[in-house]
């Protein structure tokens, strides 16, 4: 089959590709997932707490783990990078396939230039058997395989091969990378704590049979901003509003790199509800608090913006607005808990 | 069998070892001595193992299943080696717990049976059938259920009576258990019984049984209607079964309705043509559209088989058409006429079901159909149709009609096509569903392939142009993927006069998308673009991109101009045109040591145009 829209696109972007290999769960090796995460923080570290997103974009809420969603979504929405994409969290827990969905959207945003020496020969170990000190030097100089000592035995010349090949499609997977393309921002299931309770982290043990990975990804976790603004005009965050914040500078005066506190403004934003009522009331969830109409409508005033687009909670068409078109509620986990 | 093979050279001492292990503590011991019974009681002789072994195997019952089990089975062997009808020991087994010990004690009690002579079955047999019949655990009322039908035939008109009544108590037992194990044995029990007492003793106790409150015994009841039917008369079978069967096709439990899906082939050989025709028919159809999944893939397997016997024995239409509503295999059967007469009324039913499955079930299967009847015929009657589905709201069902029309386009012509189903195509170009969008991209280009690039020029190109103008930047992008598949068939002179003005236009599109799918375009369409072009109007843009505030706009840019790729002969061409002006060290300033990776931003902020070398710092 050739799409036209899929090989126009060529090589960069075959992100069919690289969800299979993803799939398969056999290529992301904890050394790959270490550089991936390194290239990330450096992506993530530079992005504001209220990170700029210009139009048009595609805008999702909750995937959970739910990577064949994810996939559906793609399919529905146009791959990346043609279509833009800003997903507001909660992309791990209670699906069976937070690690994949994580590191997929995590691959898209920033992909990674190269491993590290010592992470190469944790990957090629786990590709390939009989590996030889001199072999990892060659390949860790990136020195050609077709320059090789023709003198060399064959069977060592098999393995060296075999080595160079799962080398380049490692580096070949990891090679999209279009971190304008894609916002991430974080989720209050991207915490450590949450994660501990709700899937994340027994998936991680159980898929890789330690919890390495589990902390590379909250180690990232702590890097997501925490909200976006879409020309200046849609202000996206995973929860909602706070009572200790009313303008958008405030957010951006917030340290974010760390776990997400159980009280205080950072709190509410990853919390917070819409709640039919006026002004502030306490949150059944024992965390953030629900925001009314004249808090929105106060908020929006303040900070010249048209609306509120958030996620966090159900809903079951997969959109519903609140007070007056003023708040948007996204859900993208279509089924999700069997529902 | 062990005993004839044995009992030539088997000393004694081996058989004092086997007795002797019969009572030891090891289970596998005990075990492998009980599958040498036949050779101990041999070596004991009749009167021994009469007046010895049996006593002992007898209070040995209340042993292992393990050991039950072989030993049960052993005992069906037995009556040479007792030399007459003796049958504790099988008695109780017939009344323990485990299933398999008891299964199998029956297995043995029916095989001793038919050894017996009548007499023999009188005086020992059916008492103990009676006593099974009778017992306190539904253990061994369940036993007695399956040795009926064995004895049966054999017995005087007065046992029979006692029997049949047994049988009856049976079947109105207080245990589930045991209505289960009577209504599993109630038609081989019905195969040996009097047709007067069939109609007049057992069609109650089935009907009875069919209308249990357990699903489980109800289901089985299924199965006795088919040996049931198989016996009586046409107008019995109308009379005294279908009743029963219809209603058990309506059952309330999808567990019953499956039985009768699973059994169905059976039960149209049992009932006879006129049943099927009249009954059989409208329940199979119903069971086809049963709620429950499993009941229609059930069904749905025995539609060849139901169908060819059907048409082996009746060509009544109304059987040939209920059944083609439901797979398009059997227009082949049918051939021409009966498709056109019978089953096409049927497809168009079909396509305009509730249930997006039987749509796509149907639209998937249409070219066993086109193979019969011609694509004139088809596309006639089921154009209307196929109209209705291209805006289905299942977007799957829409992609399944996309991919159909390749087929449809070369088999209806130019005309036909452009009259009935060329606005369609260009509708799904802007479907808001991804996946349609690129299967329309794809359909677009066999269409061109198929009528040529004079009929692209006046029937696509002008939609595609006016596409680039659309507000959403998604349909802006399918315009562009549209010029990628198109150009290649449309040849150098349309593509460069035509396509390549609408793609350079889009190189000031104000959304970064578009204008790196702008880069990619004409990376792709290059080698279909005439030379000077490609010198003078493409190179000035993709220079234009290349300084693009926007990272992805000049990374694809940059490939487009230095085109890295190794393989490919688009890359080739655009390289070997454009290798000349492009500057070598250009390139090597944006991917310093030999790294053509793609540089990075390195933050959320857009980047200056003036940093020109994205290069990611370690």
């Amino acid at each position: 089959m050739a799409p036209g829209g899929k090989d126009a696109m060529g090589d960069c972007s075959d992100l069919d590709r690289q969800i299979e290999q993803l799939r398969r769960c056999e290529v992301i090796k904890e050394a790959e997932v270490k550089a991936l995460c390194a290239k990330a923080r450096e992506i993530l570290v530079e992005e504001s707490n209220v990170q700029r997103v210009d139009s048009p974009v595609t805008v999702c809420g909750d995937i959970h783990g739910q990577f064949y969603d994810l996939k559906e979504l793609f399919k529905v929405g146009g791959d990346v990078p043609d279509t833009n994409y800003l997903f507001m969290g909660d992309f791990v827990d209670r699906g069976f396939y937070s690690v994949e969905t994580f590191l997929l959207l995590l691959a898209l945003k920033a992909g990674f230039d190269e491993l590290e020496s010592e992470d190469i020969e944790d990957v090629l170990a786990s590709h390939t058997e009989e590996l030889t000190n001199e072999d990892l030097q060659q390949l860790t100089e990136h020195s050609s395989v077709e320059d090789e000592d023709d003198e060399e035995p064959p069977q060592r010349k098999l393995t060296t091969k075999r080595m160079a090949e799962a080398f380049n499609m490692i580096q070949h997977i990891w090679k999209v990378r279009y971190p304008d393309r894609i916002t991430l921002i974080r989720g209050n299931h991207e915490s450590r704590q949450i994660t501990q309770v709700y899937g994340f982290y027994d998936e991680c043990l159980r898929k890789y049979g330690s919890i390495t990975v589990w902390r590379y990804c909250t180690e990232i976790f702590d890097y997501l901003s925490l909200s976006a603004i879409i020309d200046g005009k849609i202000f996206c965050v995973h929860g909602g509003l706070s009572p200790s914040i009313q303008t958008l500078d405030q957010i951006r005066t917030i340290d974010r790199k760390q776990e997400v506190p159980h009280d205080g403004p950072m709190c509410d934003l990853l919390w917070s509800d819409p709640e039919d009522t006026q002004g502030w009331g306490v949150s059944p969830r024992g965390a953030g608090y629900l925001f009314g109409s004249d808090v929105v409508a106060q908020f929006n005033d303040t900070n010249g913006i048209d609306m509120i687009c958030r996620a966090h909670q159900l809903v079951m068409e997969g959109y519903k607005w609140h007070f007056n078109n003023t708040v948007l509620t996204v859900w993208s986990a279509p089924n999700y808990c069997y529902r | 069998m062990a005993s004839s093979e044995t009992s030539t050279d088997d000393s004694l001492y081996p058989i004092a070892v086997l007795i002797d292990e019969l009572r030891n503590e090891d289970v596998q011991l005990r075990l492998n001595s009980i599958k040498k019974l036949s050779t101990i009681a041999l070596a004991l002789g009749v009167e021994r193992t009469r007046s010895e072994l049996i006593p002992f195997l007898t209070d040995t019952i209340y042993d292992e299943d393990e050991v039950l089990l072989a030993l049960a089975e052993q005992l069906g062997t037995f009556t040479p080696l007792v030399g007459g009808p003796e049958y504790p020991p099988l008695e109780s087994l017939a009344t323990v717990e485990e299933t398999v010990v008891r299964d199998k004690a029956v297995d043995s009690l029916r095989r001793i049976c038919e050894e017996h002579n009548t007499e023999d079955l009188e005086t020992h047999f059916v008492p103990l059938v009676k006593r099974l019949a009778v017992g306190d655990w539904f253990t061994s009322r369940t036993s007695a259920c399956g040795l009926f039908s064995v004895c049966y035939t054999r017995l005087s008109v007065a046992t029979k009576a006692e029997l049949r009544s047994h049988f009856r108590s049976l079947c109105q037992d207080d245990t589930p258990m045991v209505r289960r194990a009577a209504a599993g044995k109630l038609g081989e029990f019905a195969k040996v019984v009097e047709v007067e007492y069939l109609k007049t003793d057992l069609i109650p106790m089935f009907v009875a049984l069919a209308q249990d409150e357990q699903d489980s015994v109800r289901l089985l009841a299924v199965e006795a209607c088919v040996s049931m039917a198989g016996l009586l008369q046409q107008e019995d079978t109308e009379m005294l079964v279908m009743p029963t069967l219809r209603q058990a096709a309506e059952d309330k439990s999808w567990r019953v309705r499956y039985m009768v899906a699973d059994r169905f082939i059976d039960l149209q050989k049992a009932v006879g043509p006129e049943i099927t025709k009249t009954d059989l028919v409208p329940a199979f159809q119903s069971l086809l559209k049963d709620v429950e999944a499993e009941v229609r893939a059930a069904a749905a397997g025995k539609v060849k088989d139901f169908c060819q016997n059907e048409l082996v024995t009746d060509g009544n239409q109304h059987v040939k058409s209920a059944l083609a509503g439901v797979i398009m295999g059997l227009s082949p059967i049918l051939g021409k006429d009966n498709t056109v007469n019978h089953l096409l009324p049927l497809f168009l039913s079909q396509l305009k079901d509730e249930c997006p499955e039987v749509r796509l079930n149907i639209i998937s299967n249409l070219d066993c159909v086109n193979e019969v009847i011609g694509i004139q015929q088809l596309s006639q009657s089921l154009l209307p149709a196929i109209v209705e589905l291209a805006e289905d709201t299942k977007w799957r069902v829409r992609l399944a009609i996309i991919e159909y029309m390749p087929l449809l386009a070369g088999q209806l012509g130019v005309d036909f096509f452009n009259q009935s189903l060329s606005k369609l195509c260009m509708t799904w170009l802007v479907d808001h569903v991804y996946a349609i969008r690129e299967a329309a991209t794809n359909n677009l280009r066999k269409l061109v392939e198929k009528f040529g690039a004079d009929w692209a020029s006046q029937n696509v190109l002008p939609k595609i142009n006016a596409m680039s103008r659309d507000g959403n930047y998604l349909h802006r992008m399918t315009c562009l993927a549209c010029i990628n598949v198109v150009g290649e068939v449309c040849g150098k002179d349309v593509t460069t006069k035509t396509l390549l003005p609408t793609v350079l236009a889009m190189a000031n599109d104000n959304v970064p998308n578009v204008r790196f799918n702008v880069a990619k375009t004409l990376q792709i369409i290059g080698p279909h673009i005439e030379k000077e072009s490609l010198h003078s109007q493409v190179k000035a843009v993709l220079d234009r991109l290349n300084d693009d505030p926007d990272t992805d706009v000049k990374y694809f840019a940059s490939e487009a101009l230095t085109d890295s790729r190794p393989s490919g002969s688009t890359s080739l061409v655009l390289r070997s045109v454009l290798s000349c002006s492009v500057p070598e060290t250009a390139r090597d300033a944006r991917f310093p040591a030999g790294r053509p990776r793609r540089g990075t931003a390195s933050g959320g902020q857009r980047m200056p145009s003036s940093e020109t070398p994205l290069i990611d710092k370690h």
